[in-house]
């Protein structure tokens, strides 16, 4: 009986409903990729500067758990509320980041035929979601009654309209191409990569993705050495690693949408691991999209912010028309090919 | 490239140039060379001439008082000693900004710099010295803990070496 008992504990948590929010791609998967990524930011950023970046935790390893450290840290600093702060909104908004960052994976299709919730419309689904974090961080900034977060909140105001319009109008591009709105139709349906069938929209789904998780060259709302963390000047201890923690994560949605837009989702599939578990034939598309994420962490090193105005006009006056340009360069395809 | 003043280009050329930096960027990665010294092993030895932790000798010390008197912190300051008639300085490094005017001053060569610098201390009322702590000889810790001292050298390539010395 306790076998039957365990076994339908294992079945339920093996399932795609439960498996793919809380383990891949969701929150342990997540977690990973947290992780280790900003400990590949520094080192990657140190190396460029000549530096070593993190070293002394667990030396052999090159400093490599780091990010747990800090995380300990983090823990166990005093969080402080400001005292002019509208607390319930302060402490709330946070925890609501995280979890519009979270609610996405149970809509990702991680694997073939491996989707928390198969809905027709994952991908202005999961957009949506992650759109709903921008006016989260306005009532953080302006919950938290402080200068330096009033201003970080303006530039998020500023920044949001510049890059979400943009972002939408390049995934649907791909998405009428193909005409359907699924994520896994989408991948299933792609035989050539969609960053060679479409580049204007890749650049323009990469460069908003990276505005959208406030990212060098773009992080212009947090802008440490002009407005201290911009929005997140106040937070401390678990709400600050909440508010970190959720710009990585929402730069991890993206480069998981971005890799099943544009670069082939979890294809080539590897036959000999769907035997261990359906989600594991996904493995292509994470190692796929932690590349493009890596690649979005290393531009930090490259290049210099942007000022606000610069940003907004690289949102309006060039990425919007290039994405409506690839909208036409999209139907133009579908004119000559005739359909996918 | 010739082109030093930098002049905004279409879309093409903004696209190469975006390529170029990026290009830049990989190839520091993929390098080897690193600036950093890793202190608490490796120690730059600053020679004679650096400004660090100040040394009073009381043997040659004549209780003048010039050293508290031209302070420009009012580090320096002249204590009282039990059972002596004359006056001898102490220095709080709190306040001392390492300007050298003491050492300057001493007409009887009792005061002197050395190279030690990277002390910490754990307490505030550690860092003022009374004469009896303040006639001591200096001793960096890291050096102490088995630091190996390195030389910085000028490098074409890198910018800076350092070599063991």
């Amino acid at each position: 009986m306790t076998t039957g008992t365990i076994g339908r504990i294992v079945d339920f948590v093996l399932s795609p409903h439960i498996f793919a929010p809380l383990i891949y791609p969701g929150l342990l998967a997540a977690t990973l990729v947290l992780l280790t990524l900003i400990w590949a930011e520094r080192k990657m950023t140190a190396k460029v500067q000549l530096r070593y970046g993190p070293l002394y935790v667990l030396k052999p390893l090159g400093g490599a758990i780091q990010l747990i450290a800090d995380a300990i840290k983090f823990m166990f600093q005093e969080p402080i509320m400001p005292r002019n702060a509208d607390k319930w909104v302060f402490a709330l908004a946070p925890v609501a980041m995280m979890a519009f960052t979270i609610i996405p994976f149970a809509f990702i299709p991680a694997a073939p035929g491996f989707v928390g919730v198969d809905v027709e419309y994952s991908l202005p689904l999961v957009l949506s979601l992650s759109a709903l974090i921008p006016p989260l961080i306005l009532a953080t900034s302006w919950a938290a009654n402080n200068k330096f977060t009033l201003l970080g909140g303006v530039r998020e105001a500023f920044m949001m309209v510049a890059y979400e319009v943009s972002l939408f109008i390049a995934a649907f591009a791909v998405a009428s191409y193909y005409g359907t709105l699924s994520l896994s139709k989408i991948v299933e349906a792609q035989s050539v990569p969609g960053i060679i069938l479409n580049p204007i929209a890749a650049g323009v789904f990469f460069v908003t993705m990276l505005m959208t998780a406030s990212k060098l060259p773009y992080d212009i709302v947090e802008g440490e050495q002009e407005i201290v963390a911009g929005p997140f000047t106040e937070y401390s201890g678990i709400l600050y690693m909440l508010v970190m923690g959720a710009s990585y994560m929402e730069l991890y949605v993206l480069s998981l949408v971005f890799v099943e837009l544009f670069l082939g989702g979890w294809k080539p599939v590897i036959p000999a691991l769907a035997s261990i578990h359906p989600a594991f034939e996904g493995i292509s598309l994470f190692i796929k999209a932690y590349l493009v994420l890596l690649f979005a962490v290393f531009l930090r090193s490259v290049y210099a912010r942007y000022r606000l105005d610069q940003a907004l006009e690289i949102g309006w006056k060039k990425l919007f028309p290039l994405a409506l340009l690839s909208v036409i360069w999209s139907l133009a395809l579908l004119l000559v090919a005739g359909g996918a | 490239m010739a082109e030093d003043v930098y002049k905004p280009g279409n879309l093409l050329t903004s696209l190469k140039r975006h390529a170029a930096a990026i290009a830049t960027g990989l190839r520091y990665l993929l390098s080897t060379k690193r600036m950093t010294v890793r202190y608490p092993e490796f120690l730059i030895d600053l020679g004679e001439g650096y400004r660090g932790m100040i040394r009073w000798r009381r043997e040659r010390c004549i209780s003048c008082g010039l050293c508290a008197q031209i302070c420009p912190a009012a580090a320096m300051k002249m204590y009282k000693l039990p059972g002596e008639k004359k006056m001898f300085p102490g220095i709080n490094y709190q306040r001392c900004i390492f300007c050298g005017f003491c050492v300057d001053v001493c007409p009887a060569f009792a005061l002197e710099h050395t190279p030690v610098h990277d002390l910490s201390y754990e307490e505030l009322d550690e860092m003022i010295y009374i004469p009896e702590r303040f006639d001591t000889e200096w001793v960096s810790p890291a050096l102490k803990e088995g630091a190996r001292p390195v030389k910085v050298v000028f490098d074409e390539e890198v910018g800076l070496r350092h070599e063991p010395k």
